[in-house]
């Protein structure tokens, strides 16, 4: 489903719901939230993929809510704070999942008319994400084949984890090199860009962009109303 | 001994990887684990190393299933080198990193001086002690992974594709070394493309293919009597071939066998 949509729909979609999460200051329309995000990722197919994901976030947002209410909020805050994280973090899953990364480079310099060194800059980053984390898996295992133990308590799995982290450091860093050379081989820095897919939007784009200015508007409107 | 009775793999998807595999490794053996990009070679050694734990079937280690001991227990007895073993260098000096196994052990300062000592004299790299790993070429990386599982005081060794990019010099280094550390006793595994190293420096090859072990035998009943090398992914290394090629010659497992195989029957003299 959406698939469909043009990748600058998809990026306003989720400021759309980041926009909504901030305005809305209850926990249960934040819940609803939450779920309709959970209910569009599993439209898209991609829950089962994201579930540790999905559930990382929801203990960084625990983490959050505990800080807050250790910080003197009221149970209230402490629930919004989380959910907020969660609210605003889920929906890049759902951005993440649905959009090719050149696609979206191509939708942020055609249609946001951002440079595209940075355009670049940015998708380059979220692509090197998994990257990391499948490199970190990598050398965790090298060292668990030299007696590192990941079984302890916070402060030894921190200190064993140093172990991991500068092999992790080096290889992303040599890693970053040849990447760099490897554009500037291919001609990065030039004026002139082409893209391969076509990310102009579509009548049903429009519509949804509408839809989504619309809902902003009510959310705001039901704010002022001190509904949620 | 260790052992894989009748053991499955998949990864969730319930797409088998491996299927029924029966495998026992003595110790001091030298084997080759061969077969076809994909077939699972990696998957079993990682199997053995406890990176992964198998879907059905047990992995035992003298008698005792250890399908739920993590890699970390059995580095004990079993070391472990990857395909890039930068992944694992972290320390300053190369004697620093191989020390760093005998202190996750828990061995005394001495014991572990001791033992990053031997194995850095067993793999030649006494005079690199003191060199910054990142800066060593590939062959040396190897070898330092390799002194980094021997420091641990290893039983067993699996090596992932050890010679891949290597240069004919540092291969024919690395199996020396290999060879010698199993004339020690240490029992050898390792994966491999090269037929040569098959025939040459194995003592036994186990081939992996349609999900499971489609052969496990010597390098010469591979290479002499399996029709189906090419399916396997595999091919007979040229000196096989040639010295199957010329009447009443012997299996010859290189190149420097067959020259003097040939020069004995020719009555020349090698040079």
């Amino acid at each position: 489903m959406m698939k469909k949509f043009v990748p600058v729909t998809k990026l306003i979609g989720t400021f759309a719901f980041s926009f909504w999460a901030l305005v809305l200051h209850t926990t249960l329309p934040l819940v609803i939230l939450v779920l309709i995000e959970l209910l569009l990722l599993a439209f898209c197919g991609s829950l089962g993929r994201n579930v540790k994901a999905v559930f990382s976030l929801v203990v960084f947002a625990a983490f959050l809510a505990v800080v807050q209410l250790l910080g003197g909020g009221s149970l209230e805050s402490a629930y919004v704070t989380g959910l907020r994280m969660l609210a605003m973090t889920i929906v890049f899953i759902i951005l993440l999942t649905t959009t090719r990364l050149q696609d979206l480079t191509a939708a942020l310099v055609k249609q946001i008319k951002i440079p595209y060194e940075y355009a670049f800059m940015f998708t380059a980053a979220l692509r090197f994400v998994p990257d990391f984390i499948a490199e970190s898996q990598a050398v965790q295992e090298a060292q668990a084949c030299r007696g590192l133990s990941t079984k302890g308590n916070v402060f030894k799995k921190m200190i064993h984890y140093m172990s991991v982290i500068q092999p992790l450091m080096l290889k992303s860093l040599g890693r970053s090199e040849t990447m760099a050379l490897s554009l500037e081989l291919r001609g990065f820095g030039s004026s002139e860009h082409s893209f391969m897919s076509n990310v102009r939007p579509k009548g049903v784009d429009y519509a949804v962009i509408a839809l989504l200015a619309g809902l902003s508007c009510l959310a705001v409107y039901m704010r002022l109303q001190g509904i949620v | 001994m260790l052992e894989m009775r009748d053991v499955s793999f998949d990864y969730g998807s319930g797409v088998p990887v491996l299927e029924h595999i029966n495998v026992q490794i003595e110790e001091g053996e030298f084997i080759g684990l061969g077969g076809r990009n994909g077939c699972g070679k990696t998957t079993v050694t990682r199997l053995l190393m406890g990176l992964e734990k198998p879907a059905a079937g047990d992995i035992m280690y003298n008698g005792k299933v250890i399908n739920h001991e993590e890699a970390a227990v059995r580095s004990h007895f079993m070391g472990y080198v990857f395909q890039r073993p930068e992944r694992q260098m972290f320390r300053p000096t190369v004697q620093a990193e191989v020390a760093y196994g005998p202190q996750q052990l828990g061995m005394s300062r001495a014991d572990a001086d001791d033992a990053v000592r031997e194995a850095l004299e067993s793999t030649d790299l006494t005079s690199l002690a003191d060199a910054y790993p990142p800066n060593l070429n590939r062959g040396e990386k190897q070898r330092v992974a390799i002194a980094s599982a021997i420091a641990m005081h290893t039983q067993y060794i699996i090596l992932d594709e050890p010679t891949s990019g290597q240069d004919s010099a540092d291969k024919q280094m690395l199996m020396e070394l290999l060879t010698a550390l199993n004339q020690k006793g240490m029992t050898i595994l390792l994966i491999t493309h090269d037929m040569d190293i098959l025939a040459q420096y194995c003592k036994r090859v186990l081939v992996i293919g349609n999900h499971t072990k489609a052969f496990d035998g010597t390098p010469e009943e591979l290479f002499t009597q399996r029709e189906d090398l090419y399916g396997l992914g595999l091919s007979r290394p040229e000196a096989v071939t040639l010295s199957l090629a010329v009447p009443g010659m012997k299996y010859c497992c290189s190149m420097k066998e067959f020259t003097a195989e040939i020069l004995t029957k020719l009555g020349g003299k090698s040079v």
